[in-house]
Protein backbone atom coordinates (compact mmCIF):
# COMPACT_ATOMS: atom_id res chain seq x y z
CA UNK A 1 0.00 0.00 0.00
CA UNK A 2 2.93 2.42 0.95
CA UNK A 3 4.73 1.48 -1.94
CA UNK A 4 1.90 2.43 -4.22
CA UNK A 5 1.09 5.41 -2.34
CA UNK A 6 4.83 6.48 -3.32
CA UNK A 7 4.83 5.40 -6.99
CA UNK A 8 1.72 7.59 -7.49
CA UNK A 9 3.20 10.58 -5.72
CA UNK A 10 6.14 9.85 -7.81
CA UNK A 11 4.00 10.02 -10.76
CA UNK A 12 1.65 12.84 -9.79
CA UNK A 13 5.07 15.09 -9.53
CA UNK A 14 6.14 13.83 -12.75
CA UNK A 15 3.23 14.84 -14.55
CA UNK A 16 2.76 17.76 -12.84
CA UNK A 17 6.63 18.99 -13.57
CA UNK A 18 6.14 18.11 -17.04
CA UNK A 19 2.72 19.69 -17.90
CA UNK A 20 4.37 22.96 -15.64
CA UNK A 21 6.86 22.76 -18.03
CA UNK A 22 4.25 22.58 -21.31
CA UNK A 23 1.62 24.75 -19.51
CA UNK A 24 4.18 27.60 -19.68
CA UNK A 25 3.50 28.92 -23.18
CA UNK A 26 0.95 26.67 -24.90
CA UNK A 27 1.51 29.26 -28.65
CA UNK A 28 2.77 27.20 -31.37
CA UNK A 29 3.90 28.70 -34.49
CA UNK A 30 1.41 27.82 -37.32
CA UNK A 31 3.30 26.59 -40.62
CA UNK A 32 2.48 29.68 -42.82
CA UNK A 33 1.12 28.22 -46.32
CA UNK A 34 2.19 30.37 -49.38
CA UNK A 35 -1.09 31.13 -51.21
CA UNK A 36 1.06 33.85 -53.56
CA UNK A 37 0.29 32.94 -57.20
CA UNK A 38 3.55 32.05 -58.97
CA UNK A 39 5.45 34.83 -60.85
CA UNK A 40 7.97 34.20 -62.94
CA UNK A 41 8.46 37.24 -65.75
CA UNK A 42 8.10 40.54 -65.14
CA UNK A 43 6.11 42.27 -67.61
CA UNK A 44 2.98 40.57 -68.66
CA UNK A 45 4.82 40.92 -72.10
CA UNK A 46 7.67 39.84 -73.83
CA UNK A 47 8.87 42.38 -77.03
CA UNK A 48 5.26 41.20 -78.93
CA UNK A 49 4.67 37.89 -77.53
CA UNK A 50 2.39 37.91 -74.15
CA UNK A 51 4.02 36.44 -70.77
CA UNK A 52 1.46 34.69 -68.47
CA UNK A 53 1.90 37.78 -66.11
CA UNK A 54 -1.07 39.45 -65.21
CA UNK A 55 -1.67 42.60 -63.28
CA UNK A 56 -4.08 42.46 -59.89
CA UNK A 57 -7.61 43.43 -59.78
CA UNK A 58 -8.39 46.84 -60.71
CA UNK A 59 -5.31 47.51 -61.75
CA UNK A 60 -4.49 49.55 -65.47
CA UNK A 61 -1.65 49.42 -67.55
CA UNK A 62 -0.95 51.48 -70.25
CA UNK A 63 1.36 50.78 -73.30
CA UNK A 64 2.84 53.29 -75.61
CA UNK A 65 5.03 51.52 -78.46
CA UNK A 66 7.02 52.67 -81.81
CA UNK A 67 8.88 50.88 -84.18
CA UNK A 68 10.78 52.89 -86.38
CA UNK A 69 10.58 51.84 -90.11
CA UNK A 70 13.89 52.58 -91.85
CA UNK A 71 16.36 50.13 -90.88
CA UNK A 72 19.41 51.05 -88.96
CA UNK A 73 21.51 50.21 -92.20
CA UNK A 74 20.27 53.32 -93.44
CA UNK A 75 22.61 54.92 -91.00
CA UNK A 76 22.64 58.67 -89.68
CA UNK A 77 20.78 59.29 -92.92
CA UNK A 78 17.13 58.85 -90.84
CA UNK A 79 19.23 58.86 -87.90
CA UNK A 80 19.11 55.27 -87.58
CA UNK A 81 15.17 55.47 -87.40
CA UNK A 82 14.05 58.53 -85.41
CA UNK A 83 13.50 60.45 -88.55
CA UNK A 84 10.89 58.06 -89.72
CA UNK A 85 8.14 57.40 -90.34
CA UNK A 86 6.78 55.11 -87.26
CA UNK A 87 4.85 52.94 -86.68
CA UNK A 88 2.87 53.27 -83.31
CA UNK A 89 0.43 51.27 -81.25
CA UNK A 90 -1.60 52.31 -77.64
CA UNK A 91 -3.14 50.37 -75.23
CA UNK A 92 -4.65 50.24 -72.14
CA UNK A 93 -4.99 46.68 -69.98
CA UNK A 94 -7.46 46.40 -66.70
CA UNK A 95 -7.55 43.62 -64.63
CA UNK A 96 -11.35 42.44 -64.33
CA UNK A 97 -9.35 39.58 -61.76
CA UNK A 98 -5.91 38.83 -61.10
CA UNK A 99 -6.31 36.60 -63.39
CA UNK A 100 -8.08 38.16 -66.35
CA UNK A 101 -6.40 41.00 -67.84
CA UNK A 102 -8.60 42.84 -71.06
CA UNK A 103 -6.61 45.41 -73.24
CA UNK A 104 -7.44 47.61 -75.76
CA UNK A 105 -4.82 48.46 -78.25
CA UNK A 106 -4.63 50.97 -81.10
CA UNK A 107 -2.19 50.94 -84.04
CA UNK A 108 -1.63 53.61 -86.82
CA UNK A 109 -1.28 50.77 -89.66
CA UNK A 110 -4.75 50.00 -90.92
CA UNK A 111 -5.83 52.05 -87.56
CA UNK A 112 -5.91 48.49 -85.92
CA UNK A 113 -7.85 48.24 -83.11
CA UNK A 114 -7.79 45.36 -80.85
CA UNK A 115 -9.60 43.98 -77.75
CA UNK A 116 -7.53 41.21 -76.16
CA UNK A 117 -8.10 38.96 -73.18
CA UNK A 118 -5.72 37.03 -71.41
CA UNK A 119 -6.60 34.39 -69.08
CA UNK A 120 -4.03 32.92 -66.71
CA UNK A 121 -5.08 29.26 -66.73
CA UNK A 122 -2.45 27.08 -64.48
CA UNK A 123 0.44 27.13 -61.96
CA UNK A 124 2.79 24.18 -61.27
CA UNK A 125 4.77 25.63 -58.30
CA UNK A 126 6.65 22.13 -56.88
CA UNK A 127 7.97 20.92 -60.59
CA UNK A 128 11.59 20.83 -61.55
CA UNK A 129 10.75 23.86 -63.07
CA UNK A 130 7.95 26.19 -62.42
CA UNK A 131 5.44 25.85 -65.11
CA UNK A 132 3.00 28.94 -65.66
CA UNK A 133 0.39 28.24 -68.82
CA UNK A 134 -2.23 31.40 -69.87
CA UNK A 135 -4.39 31.67 -72.86
CA UNK A 136 -4.83 34.87 -75.28
CA UNK A 137 -7.23 35.31 -77.39
CA UNK A 138 -8.25 38.71 -79.73
CA UNK A 139 -10.43 40.35 -82.13
CA UNK A 140 -9.23 42.94 -84.40
CA UNK A 141 -10.56 45.39 -87.10
CA UNK A 142 -8.87 47.28 -89.23
CA UNK A 143 -10.79 50.61 -89.36
CA UNK A 144 -9.26 52.23 -92.26
CA UNK A 145 -7.97 50.05 -95.13
CA UNK A 146 -5.45 51.38 -97.46
CA UNK A 147 -7.32 49.35 -100.31
CA UNK A 148 -10.56 47.64 -100.62
CA UNK A 149 -11.33 44.52 -99.29
CA UNK A 150 -13.09 41.49 -100.43
CA UNK A 151 -15.43 42.25 -98.10
CA UNK A 152 -16.78 43.97 -95.15
CA UNK A 153 -16.19 40.77 -92.67
CA UNK A 154 -12.66 40.38 -94.02
CA UNK A 155 -11.11 43.82 -91.89
CA UNK A 156 -11.33 41.27 -88.82
CA UNK A 157 -9.11 39.03 -87.67
CA UNK A 158 -9.01 36.58 -84.64
CA UNK A 159 -5.90 35.23 -82.93
CA UNK A 160 -5.72 32.86 -80.38
CA UNK A 161 -2.46 32.04 -78.17
CA UNK A 162 -1.27 29.71 -75.67
CA UNK A 163 1.31 30.76 -73.10
CA UNK A 164 4.17 28.13 -71.18
CA UNK A 165 6.35 30.07 -69.08
CA UNK A 166 9.23 28.93 -67.47
CA UNK A 167 12.23 30.13 -65.09
CA UNK A 168 15.61 28.99 -64.19
CA UNK A 169 16.82 29.83 -61.37
CA UNK A 170 14.61 33.00 -60.74
CA UNK A 171 16.78 34.44 -63.60
CA UNK A 172 16.06 33.09 -66.81
CA UNK A 173 12.67 33.13 -68.11
CA UNK A 174 11.65 31.26 -71.13
CA UNK A 175 8.13 31.15 -73.03
CA UNK A 176 6.54 29.19 -75.82
CA UNK A 177 4.02 30.70 -77.20
CA UNK A 178 2.25 28.82 -80.20
CA UNK A 179 -0.21 31.18 -82.10
CA UNK A 180 -3.44 30.96 -84.59
CA UNK A 181 -4.17 33.66 -86.12
CA UNK A 182 -7.12 34.15 -88.82
CA UNK A 183 -7.21 36.71 -91.73
CA UNK A 184 -3.19 36.85 -92.08
CA UNK A 185 -3.44 39.31 -94.64
CA UNK A 186 -6.94 41.26 -95.10
CA UNK A 187 -6.28 42.32 -98.92
CA UNK A 188 -6.22 38.96 -99.67
CA UNK A 189 -9.00 37.66 -101.90
CA UNK A 190 -9.12 34.45 -100.24
CA UNK A 191 -8.48 34.00 -96.00
CA UNK A 192 -5.23 33.16 -94.95
CA UNK A 193 -4.42 32.24 -91.75
CA UNK A 194 -0.94 31.36 -89.92
CA UNK A 195 0.57 29.11 -87.33
CA UNK A 196 3.12 30.42 -85.56
CA UNK A 197 5.65 28.88 -82.81
CA UNK A 198 6.81 31.93 -80.80
CA UNK A 199 9.70 31.64 -78.21
CA UNK A 200 11.26 34.04 -76.25
CA UNK A 201 13.70 34.50 -73.21
CA UNK A 202 14.89 36.93 -71.11
CA UNK A 203 17.84 36.82 -68.64
CA UNK A 204 16.87 38.97 -65.58
CA UNK A 205 20.90 40.31 -64.51
CA UNK A 206 19.25 42.41 -61.19
CA UNK A 207 15.71 43.21 -60.44
CA UNK A 208 15.24 46.14 -62.74
CA UNK A 209 17.54 44.98 -65.65
CA UNK A 210 17.55 42.11 -68.20
CA UNK A 211 17.91 41.37 -71.51
CA UNK A 212 15.44 39.77 -73.50
CA UNK A 213 15.34 38.31 -77.18
CA UNK A 214 12.06 36.41 -79.19
CA UNK A 215 11.99 34.53 -82.36
CA UNK A 216 8.54 33.80 -84.00
CA UNK A 217 8.51 31.39 -86.64
CA UNK A 218 5.88 30.58 -88.98
CA UNK A 219 5.23 26.77 -88.77
CA UNK A 220 2.23 26.76 -91.69
CA UNK A 221 -0.02 28.73 -93.43
CA UNK A 222 0.79 32.27 -94.44
CA UNK A 223 3.57 34.38 -94.16
CA UNK A 224 4.48 37.90 -94.59
CA UNK A 225 7.58 37.32 -96.02
CA UNK A 226 10.29 36.58 -93.25
CA UNK A 227 9.79 35.48 -89.54
CA UNK A 228 9.98 37.66 -86.87
CA UNK A 229 12.99 38.14 -84.93
CA UNK A 230 13.67 40.87 -82.16
CA UNK A 231 15.99 41.27 -79.14
CA UNK A 232 16.53 44.34 -76.88
CA UNK A 233 16.63 45.24 -72.88
CA UNK A 234 14.44 45.93 -70.39
CA UNK A 235 14.23 48.70 -67.60
CA UNK A 236 12.19 48.14 -64.92
CA UNK A 237 11.19 51.04 -62.50
CA UNK A 238 8.59 51.56 -59.50
CA UNK A 239 5.96 51.05 -62.06
CA UNK A 240 7.19 50.88 -65.68
CA UNK A 241 9.02 48.61 -68.23
CA UNK A 242 11.03 50.48 -70.33
CA UNK A 243 11.93 48.23 -73.39
CA UNK A 244 14.38 49.22 -76.09
CA UNK A 245 14.74 46.66 -79.02
CA UNK A 246 15.60 45.97 -82.41
CA UNK A 247 13.22 43.90 -84.58
CA UNK A 248 13.41 42.90 -88.01
CA UNK A 249 9.58 42.75 -87.84
CA UNK A 250 7.43 46.91 -87.66
CA UNK A 251 4.17 45.85 -86.40
CA UNK A 252 2.77 46.11 -83.09
CA UNK A 253 -1.00 44.69 -83.27
CA UNK A 254 -0.61 41.08 -82.00
CA UNK A 255 -3.10 40.04 -85.24
CA UNK A 256 -0.31 42.27 -87.37
CA UNK A 257 2.67 41.11 -86.04
CA UNK A 258 1.69 37.46 -85.90
CA UNK A 259 1.54 37.36 -89.84
CA UNK A 260 5.31 37.79 -90.18
CA UNK A 261 7.71 40.27 -90.49
CA UNK A 262 8.66 42.13 -94.13
CA UNK A 263 12.74 42.80 -93.72
CA UNK A 264 15.01 40.16 -93.68
CA UNK A 265 17.14 40.36 -90.60
CA UNK A 266 19.59 37.93 -92.32
CA UNK A 267 20.92 41.03 -94.42
CA UNK A 268 20.67 43.32 -91.00
CA UNK A 269 17.71 45.15 -91.91
CA UNK A 270 16.97 45.43 -88.14
CA UNK A 271 14.75 48.47 -87.14
CA UNK A 272 14.52 50.49 -83.75
CA UNK A 273 11.65 49.88 -81.41
CA UNK A 274 10.33 50.21 -78.21
CA UNK A 275 7.73 49.84 -75.45
CA UNK A 276 6.89 51.52 -72.52
CA UNK A 277 4.19 50.59 -70.10
CA UNK A 278 3.04 52.36 -66.84
CA UNK A 279 0.71 50.83 -64.28
CA UNK A 280 -1.82 52.64 -63.09
CA UNK A 281 -4.28 52.71 -60.01
CA UNK A 282 -7.23 54.90 -59.82
CA UNK B 1 0.13 10.07 2.40
CA UNK B 2 -3.26 11.35 0.99
CA UNK B 3 -2.49 14.57 2.41
CA UNK B 4 0.81 14.93 0.52
CA UNK B 5 -1.06 13.48 -2.32
CA UNK B 6 -3.77 16.40 -2.03
CA UNK B 7 -1.00 19.19 -1.44
CA UNK B 8 0.51 18.21 -4.48
CA UNK B 9 -2.27 18.12 -6.59
CA UNK B 10 -3.50 21.35 -4.92
CA UNK B 11 0.48 23.21 -5.91
CA UNK B 12 -0.16 21.80 -9.58
CA UNK B 13 -3.47 23.25 -9.91
CA UNK B 14 -2.11 26.71 -8.56
CA UNK B 15 0.70 26.85 -10.99
CA UNK B 16 -1.62 25.75 -14.00
CA UNK B 17 -3.68 29.24 -13.00
CA UNK B 18 -0.90 31.60 -12.07
CA UNK B 19 -0.17 32.62 -15.33
CA UNK B 20 -2.16 34.34 -18.28
CA UNK B 21 -1.48 33.99 -21.51
CA UNK B 22 -3.35 35.75 -24.58
CA UNK B 23 -3.16 34.55 -28.10
CA UNK B 24 -3.96 36.43 -31.17
CA UNK B 25 -7.33 35.77 -32.40
CA UNK B 26 -7.35 34.84 -35.87
CA UNK B 27 -10.67 35.74 -37.85
CA UNK B 28 -11.37 39.00 -36.01
CA UNK B 29 -10.43 42.28 -37.27
CA UNK B 30 -6.84 42.43 -36.69
CA UNK B 31 -4.93 44.76 -38.82
CA UNK B 32 -1.17 45.46 -39.11
CA UNK B 33 -0.47 48.94 -41.17
CA UNK B 34 3.46 49.85 -42.87
CA UNK B 35 3.25 53.70 -44.05
CA UNK B 36 6.28 55.33 -46.08
CA UNK B 37 5.21 58.80 -46.52
CA UNK B 38 8.21 60.17 -48.77
CA UNK B 39 7.91 63.77 -49.79
CA UNK B 40 6.32 62.96 -53.20
CA UNK B 41 4.57 59.48 -52.52
CA UNK B 42 2.60 58.18 -49.51
CA UNK B 43 1.19 54.85 -49.71
CA UNK B 44 1.20 51.81 -47.39
CA UNK B 45 0.44 48.28 -47.28
CA UNK B 46 -2.07 46.21 -44.78
CA UNK B 47 -2.42 42.83 -43.67
CA UNK B 48 -4.23 41.07 -40.83
CA UNK B 49 -1.84 38.04 -41.08
CA UNK B 50 0.06 38.34 -37.28
CA UNK B 51 0.15 35.81 -34.97
CA UNK B 52 1.68 35.65 -31.44
CA UNK B 53 1.04 35.40 -27.93
CA UNK B 54 1.68 37.52 -24.61
CA UNK B 55 2.33 36.08 -21.23
CA UNK B 56 2.55 37.28 -17.63
CA UNK B 57 2.12 35.62 -14.28
CA UNK B 58 0.82 37.00 -11.35
CA UNK B 59 -0.98 40.66 -11.25
CA UNK B 60 1.69 42.52 -12.19
CA UNK B 61 2.63 42.08 -16.10
CA UNK B 62 6.10 41.92 -15.58
CA UNK B 63 6.95 38.83 -13.36
CA UNK B 64 8.14 36.17 -16.03
CA UNK B 65 6.53 37.72 -19.09
CA UNK B 66 7.29 36.88 -22.41
CA UNK B 67 6.17 37.99 -25.79
CA UNK B 68 6.32 37.14 -29.14
CA UNK B 69 4.71 38.45 -32.43
CA UNK B 70 4.92 37.80 -36.09
CA UNK B 71 3.58 39.16 -39.03
CA UNK B 72 3.74 36.84 -42.84
CA UNK B 73 5.41 39.92 -45.10
CA UNK B 74 4.19 37.83 -47.62
CA UNK B 75 0.86 39.05 -47.39
CA UNK B 76 1.28 42.68 -46.95
CA UNK B 77 -0.95 44.52 -49.76
CA UNK B 78 0.12 48.17 -51.11
CA UNK B 79 -2.72 47.89 -53.74
CA UNK B 80 -1.19 46.83 -56.70
CA UNK B 81 0.64 43.97 -57.67
CA UNK B 82 3.50 45.35 -59.36
CA UNK B 83 4.59 47.25 -56.05
CA UNK B 84 3.87 43.88 -53.80
CA UNK B 85 6.04 42.20 -55.85
CA UNK B 86 9.14 44.15 -55.42
CA UNK B 87 8.58 44.76 -52.18
CA UNK B 88 8.44 41.23 -51.86
CA UNK B 89 11.36 39.89 -54.20
CA UNK B 90 13.63 43.23 -54.09
CA UNK B 91 13.41 44.68 -50.76
CA UNK B 92 11.87 42.42 -48.24
CA UNK B 93 13.31 38.91 -49.66
CA UNK B 94 10.21 37.29 -48.27
CA UNK B 95 11.66 33.88 -49.91
CA UNK B 96 14.45 33.94 -47.69
CA UNK B 97 12.94 35.90 -44.48
CA UNK B 98 9.26 35.45 -44.51
CA UNK B 99 8.31 36.85 -41.25
CA UNK B 100 9.23 40.08 -39.68
CA UNK B 101 8.82 39.45 -35.18
CA UNK B 102 9.30 40.70 -32.16
CA UNK B 103 10.09 38.80 -29.18
CA UNK B 104 10.70 40.18 -25.88
CA UNK B 105 9.16 40.61 -22.49
CA UNK B 106 6.77 43.69 -20.88
CA UNK B 107 9.24 45.82 -19.06
CA UNK B 108 6.71 47.95 -17.43
CA UNK B 109 2.94 48.95 -16.85
CA UNK B 110 0.81 51.77 -15.70
CA UNK B 111 -2.75 52.23 -16.07
CA UNK B 112 -4.64 54.24 -18.55
CA UNK B 113 -7.97 55.09 -19.11
CA UNK B 114 -10.93 52.97 -18.63
CA UNK B 115 -9.40 49.81 -17.89
CA UNK B 116 -6.61 49.48 -20.55
CA UNK B 117 -2.97 49.61 -19.69
CA UNK B 118 0.29 51.38 -21.09
CA UNK B 119 2.47 48.63 -21.36
CA UNK B 120 6.21 48.77 -22.48
CA UNK B 121 7.95 46.45 -24.00
CA UNK B 122 12.08 45.33 -24.40
CA UNK B 123 12.90 42.99 -27.45
CA UNK B 124 14.23 41.80 -30.58
CA UNK B 125 12.60 42.76 -33.50
CA UNK B 126 13.67 40.65 -36.70
CA UNK B 127 13.20 41.74 -40.04
CA UNK B 128 15.17 41.18 -43.46
CA UNK B 129 17.24 38.84 -41.35
CA UNK B 130 18.49 41.55 -39.20
CA UNK B 131 17.83 41.55 -35.32
CA UNK B 132 17.80 44.56 -33.39
CA UNK B 133 16.72 45.15 -29.34
CA UNK B 134 14.22 48.17 -29.63
CA UNK B 135 11.68 49.40 -26.89
CA UNK B 136 7.75 49.23 -27.70
CA UNK B 137 5.12 50.58 -26.03
CA UNK B 138 1.26 49.98 -26.52
CA UNK B 139 -1.96 50.25 -25.13
CA UNK B 140 -3.55 46.54 -23.51
CA UNK B 141 -7.07 46.93 -23.46
CA UNK B 142 -9.69 44.40 -21.94
CA UNK B 143 -12.81 44.13 -24.49
CA UNK B 144 -15.75 41.74 -24.16
CA UNK B 145 -15.37 38.34 -22.69
CA UNK B 146 -11.89 37.42 -22.25
CA UNK B 147 -10.92 39.23 -25.45
CA UNK B 148 -8.28 41.99 -25.14
CA UNK B 149 -6.72 44.61 -27.66
CA UNK B 150 -3.19 45.67 -28.13
CA UNK B 151 -2.83 49.03 -30.11
CA UNK B 152 0.59 50.27 -31.13
CA UNK B 153 2.54 52.30 -33.15
CA UNK B 154 6.39 52.74 -34.30
CA UNK B 155 8.69 53.73 -36.51
CA UNK B 156 11.35 51.56 -37.69
CA UNK B 157 14.41 53.04 -40.06
CA UNK B 158 14.89 50.98 -43.24
CA UNK B 159 19.06 51.58 -43.39
CA UNK B 160 18.68 49.65 -39.54
CA UNK B 161 17.36 46.38 -41.30
CA UNK B 162 19.71 46.41 -44.10
CA UNK B 163 16.54 47.41 -46.74
CA UNK B 164 17.41 49.47 -49.75
CA UNK B 165 15.47 52.47 -50.62
CA UNK B 166 15.74 52.01 -54.24
CA UNK B 167 17.27 54.82 -55.57
CA UNK B 168 15.89 53.92 -59.26
CA UNK B 169 13.44 56.84 -60.39
CA UNK B 170 10.16 56.89 -59.70
CA UNK B 171 10.18 55.26 -56.53
CA UNK B 172 9.38 56.66 -53.55
CA UNK B 173 9.81 55.54 -50.19
CA UNK B 174 10.95 56.99 -47.00
CA UNK B 175 13.75 56.07 -44.98
CA UNK B 176 11.77 56.11 -41.47
CA UNK B 177 8.43 53.77 -41.75
CA UNK B 178 5.30 54.30 -39.39
CA UNK B 179 4.16 50.91 -38.33
CA UNK B 180 0.41 51.07 -36.78
CA UNK B 181 -0.72 47.34 -35.20
CA UNK B 182 -4.14 47.02 -33.84
CA UNK B 183 -5.18 43.71 -33.03
CA UNK B 184 -7.17 41.03 -30.73
CA UNK B 185 -6.17 38.76 -28.70
CA UNK B 186 -7.82 35.86 -26.61
CA UNK B 187 -7.04 34.29 -23.14
CA UNK B 188 -6.25 30.72 -22.89
CA UNK B 189 -7.85 28.70 -20.31
CA UNK B 190 -4.72 27.09 -18.73
CA UNK B 191 -6.61 24.43 -16.90
CA UNK B 192 -8.72 23.23 -19.73
CA UNK B 193 -5.61 22.55 -21.61
CA UNK B 194 -4.10 23.77 -24.91
CA UNK B 195 -6.07 26.09 -27.17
Amino acid sequence: MKSHSIIALMLLLFITLSMETNAQISWKKQETVDNLPLQLFHSPQSINLPTVETLQQGDFEFEISHRFLPSIKDGSKDLYGFDGPVNMRIALGYAVTDDLVLTLGRSNVDDNLDLRGKYRLLQFKETFLPLLIGVQFGIAKNTQTLKPVASPGRTYQYFGQIIFNTMINKKLGIGVVPSFLYNSNIYRSDVQNSFTLGMNAQYYFTNMFSVLAEFNPTVNGYLNRFNSAAFGIELETGGHFFKIILTNNAKLNPSQFLSGADKDFGTGEWRLGFNITRLLKF
Amino acid sequence: MKNILLLCFLVSVELFSQGTELHVKQGSKNHVEFISDAPFGKFSGVTDNIDGYLYWEGNNYTTNSSLYFEVDLKTLDTGIGLRNRHMRENYLQTDKFPDASFKGKITNVTPAEQGSFNVDAEGEMFIHGITKNIKISGLLSKAENSDYNIKTNFTIKLSSYNIDIPSIMMVKLSEVIELKLNFNLFAVNKTEGKK
